[in-house]
């Protein structure tokens, strides 16, 4: 009986993989046909079959509406990702990626530059790329001199470089003139997908997918960390080697995304619940939809933002206003199902 | 015989309780080997260092001439298995994939199991008492049953020593028997040296083939049960758990506080 419903519980898996598939594939076909310059069914389904288009939306598809609603997938899958690895190494379902640190480094390494480099876009996401990366080293740093390798003192490390690093930008922002640097540190700490181009795509791109991957290929020691210390020890895996290089690449997937469109709330924190509200289990499947779940919500907000209102609305606005009902939903859906 | 596990004058202290010292003892293969003890007499702090857990002060553990200080983690659990008093919580994990884990310290960093090695895994289940368990989630089944599944991951792993730390402590009368009948069982076919640590003394005396009494931190008797007289046997478990008398009922030996 129980084989019978474990395959039944399978199944249930597959159609839940195969619905999300099917719902990021529709709202990303959507995502790239609205927005300022709208582009048709038509002109894509022209260029698909390299037909000839009007120049104007050729250029817009290329350059600026297909990098973009490919950056809002990878940013969506990579944040939702990360936080369903955080969420299982540090067995805590608060971890996010801001839990080690990484987006409040990423903000002042962006507010650093916006202040003193002069606001220049490029050198914006170098320095929040940089400053992402550094938090996470200051967190481990930090772990390392307490001595304490716990997954608790990940948690606290990373707090307390956050909230020395939203202190640092409060001294910035106090300093910034208001008219043209505190409203740009304000804007990119709302996030947008605005900026993003084929040049920058190209960028970012290939960085992204090496995380991805490398974590894809650490699931077995993922699932391992996942059980308590000893036991997982007494199991052979290197605890602390382990954690240090999948908190290195899941740092360098989290700090290319926001270094390019700046803080994107609650993603990495929700995805990766409703996934496992969704599937009801969480193992590494469940980070893979978790992903799945961030990549939608992400496009999703991102259409909402260039369509609501006459200009464009800062991302982190709608992923939170779109990601509450679901978890919402959801946790009322999963309660349903336990009476 | 050989001496599989080789304990030579260990020093070890864990917070500033937890201390013991001067630890002298060698586990020979096919021997099941209790540890005894009251709650802060350091079995546990004792485990945890043949575990490699906690450093050792002095002296050194071997096990089968190696020493394990040098070792890191992939290198230890080749030669050491443990199973814990309570496995972690893992949702959605099925019962097949807990036994893999056994397999880590055989597979690459990134390796995943071969088919052939799921068979296998599938066969010590199956030698376990879980034939058919085999895609059931972890969680939903009974506590008996999840021993009985890291059991079976700990016989995966194959590692010459196992290692348990009162493996039985969360299971009603029956599984404890079922749980502990298993591992003694094991312990003799695979020529492995087991050492437990268990609260209870009469389940030591039915599945144990030594007794090692510890009291504030050292080891105050070593008892092997085959050749101890009656008399031997109650003398040394009054020494941790007072007065004590020993009954035999066919056969079997049992203690009772009195």
């Amino acid at each position: 009986m129980g084989f019978h419903m474990n395959s039944k519980e399978n199944k249930k898996m597959k159609i839940a993989f195969i619905l999300i598939a099917i719902s990021i594939f529709v709202s990303f076909v959507i995502s790239i046909c609205v927005g300022k310059y709208p582009i048709t069914l038509h002109d894509i389904k022209d260029l698909m079959l390299g037909n000839s288009i009007n120049e104007m939306s050729r250029k817009v598809f290329f350059a600026l509406r297909l990098p973009r609603v490919i950056m809002t997938l990878i940013a969506g899958f990579g944040l939702g990702l990360a936080g369903s690895v955080y969420q299982t190494i540090f067995r805590n379902p608060l971890a996010s990626p801001d839990i080690i640190g990484v987006a409040s480094g990423a903000n002042l390494g962006a507010a650093v530059a916006i202040i003193c480099l002069g606001n220049q876009i490029n050198l914006v996401a170098g320095s929040a790329f940089i400053g992402g990366l550094m938090a996470v080293y200051a967190v481990t740093l930090l772990v390392h001199v307490t001595q304490n390798n716990s997954t608790a003192t990940y948690v606290l490390a990373g707090i307390v470089i956050s909230s020395l690093s939203q202190s640092i930008i409060m001294v910035l922002k106090f300093f910034a003139d208001p008219e043209s640097e505190l409203a740009a540190i304000e804007f990119w700490s709302m996030g947008s997908f605005g900026s993003v181009t084929d040049t920058k795509l190209q960028v970012v791109l290939p960085i992204i997918l090496l995380g991805i991957i490398v974590v894809i290929l650490f699931r077995r020691q993922i699932s391992l960390l996942a059980l308590n210390e000893d036991e997982s020890r007494m199991l052979g895996v290197r605890v602390t080697l382990i954690r240090i290089i999948v908190l290195s690449f899941t740092t360098l997937v989290v700090a290319c995304i926001v270094s390019v469109t700046g803080l994107i709330a609650f993603i990495g924190l929700i995805a990766p619940h409703i996934g496992k509200l969704i599937l009801q289990r969480q193992n590494f499947a469940t980070c893979i939809f978790s992903a799945f779940v961030g990549s939608l919500i992400m496009i999703l907000a991102d259409c909402l933002a260039r369509t609501l209102y006459s200009t464009e609305l800062p991302i982190s606005i709608l992923t939170t206003f779109l990601g509450v009902p679901f978890l919402i939903y959801f946790m009322n859906h999963k309660k349903e199902e336990r009476i | 015989m050989s001496q599989l596990l080789d304990i030579d004058h260990i020093r070890v202290s864990y917070g500033e309780k937890n201390i013991i010292s001067d630890i002298n003892f060698s586990v020979e293969g096919g021997e099941f080997c209790a540890l005894l003890g009251l709650n802060g007499s350091g079995k546990t702090t004792l485990l945890r260092a043949v575990c490699g857990l906690l450093k050792e002060e002095k002296g050194r553990i071997t096990v089968a001439g190696k020493c394990l200080s040098p070792m890191n983690e992939y290198q230890r659990a080749k030669l050491l298995s443990y199973i814990p008093q309570r496995s972690s919580d893992m949702n959605g994990v099925t019962v097949l994939d807990v036994v893999l884990m056994g397999l880590n310290p055989h597979l690459r960093l990134l390796e995943t199991p071969s088919q052939k090695q799921r068979e296998q895994a599938v066969r010590l289940l199956d030698r376990a008492g879980l034939s058919g368990y085999e895609n059931h989630d972890f969680d939903k089944i009974s506590g008996g049953q999840k021993q009985l599944a890291i059991f079976a991951r700990a016989l995966l792993q194959d590692a010459p020593v196992m290692l348990m730390d009162e493996p039985d402590s969360a299971l009603d009368f029956v599984n404890r028997n079922i749980v502990l009948s298993r591992i003694k069982n094991a312990v003799h076919e695979k020529k492995k040296a087991g050492l437990i640590t268990l609260h209870e003394p009469n389940f030591a005396l039915a599945y144990c083939d030594r007794l090692l009494l510890m009291k504030s931190g050292t080891i105050v008797g070593d008892i092997k049960l085959k050749d101890a007289s009656n008399e031997e046997i109650k003398q040394g478990l009054s020494l941790i758990y007072g007065n004590v008398d020993l009954l035999e009922h066919k056969g079997k030996r049992l203690i009772v506080a009195c």
